[in-house]
């Protein structure tokens, strides 16, 4: 097997483990962006997709978290009650998956050294941050419209 | 025209060094004085955009100099600290620690100074992008704790919970203009 296609399949082995974190962001955001907001998320991903750099993301979610005040909600059950959205989004990307790179990395065999070695482990950090953000938005997605369908349902 | 190899080491470097490095300096700058309003940040992200980073360094100075009142006087603190941060990634370390010039024999001294601009323009905006993000942070956290203050209680709660009182600051559409044009940038 190649080295990229290595580095997809642990990327994947990741998501699988990240994906429960992703489940309670993406509620999250139901929650504090609503059915109307969707175009928050879908810029989010569409950033994501496109970027070459990870802090593109970042500056994107300080801006939005700036900006409006549903990024900045905090959920109710949540353990950190005052922690709104963006901001929880914006600490999971930035302290939460650096952990991911350094198992992929290790399992590639990637070292850290060099200016390619850091370059690998960026596009691995841009790697694993696609698909947390693609989990999110899914989950965003499903929650958003389920709320809908219950709400007609009662109405 | 940056290289392609050349393009790819300035987009590690903002994620991996001027990143962290605008984070630092924001909140350093904050801590001594205030964040930078939205006019002014208009005003500066609009310079960072342009092409050449003459007239990006010029639009700096020119802040710097104005003769600001004594009330705006951490914008005049603002630029002094940025123009001394451009000031040293273009004489020393775009050349001695990001390895971004390339030595290509025969090459004249406005060649050289040419590609220096050009690289120079690409390292700014990532800068500047990133302070500007910041300071929103930093500016809307700044108005919620003065919001608090007048309400007169509760200094302590943060920001998540003013947030049910309809949106701050509202702009036009929720499509990020400027975050498009960032987009756009980084695919040249």
């Amino acid at each position: 097997m190649n080295r990229k296609m290595k580095i997809i399949r642990e990327v994947n082995n990741q998501a699988e483990m990240f994906y429960s974190d992703a489940v309670g962001l993406g509620i999250h955001a139901a929650s504090a962006l609503k059915k109307k907001h969707r175009s928050q998320m879908t810029s989010l991903e569409n950033i994501a997709e496109s970027t070459l750099k990870t802090t593109d993301v970042f500056d994107y979610l300080k801006k939005q978290i700036a900006r409006y005040d549903y990024w900045r909600k905090p959920l109710r059950e949540q353990r950190d009650a005052n922690e709104g959205f963006g901001e929880r989004l914006k600490n999971y990307l930035e302290t939460k998956l650096p952990e991911r790179i350094i198992t992929v990395s290790k399992a590639v065999g990637i070292g850290d050294a060099t200016d390619d070695d850091k370059q690998e482990r960026r596009e691995i950090y841009l790697l694993l941050m696609r698909q947390f953000i693609r989990q999110v938005v899914v989950q965003y997605e499903y929650r958003v419209n389920q709320d809908k369908d219950s709400q007609e349902e009662e109405s | 025209m940056p290289t392609p190899a050349q393009l790819k080491k300035i987009w590690l470097l903002s994620d991996t060094v001027l990143y962290p490095e605008a984070v630092a300096f924001m909140h350093k700058h904050v801590q001594e004085s205030e964040a930078l309003p939205t006019s002014q940040m208009t005003g500066l992200f609009n310079a960072a955009a342009s092409e050449q980073y003459p007239a990006l360094y010029q639009f700096v100075t020119h802040q710097r100099d104005r003769n600001w009142p004594n009330s705006k006087m951490h914008i005049k603190k603002f630029y002094t600290a940025l123009e001394e941060t451009l000031t040293r990634l273009h004489r020393t370390r775009l050349r001695n620690e990001f390895h971004l010039l390339e030595d290509v024999p025969g090459r004249s001294v406005s060649e050289t100074r040419q590609e220096m601009d050009v690289l120079m323009a690409l390292l700014a905006r990532e800068f500047i992008q990133h302070v500007l993000a910041e300071n929103g942070v930093l500016l809307q956290t700044e108005e919620e704790r003065r919001r608090q203050k007048a309400r007169g209680g509760d200094g302590g709660r943060q920001q998540g919970r003013q947030g049910q009182q309809g949106q701050q600051r509202p702009r036009t559409g929720e499509g990020n203009r400027q975050q498009g044009q960032q987009q756009q940038n980084n695919r040249r």
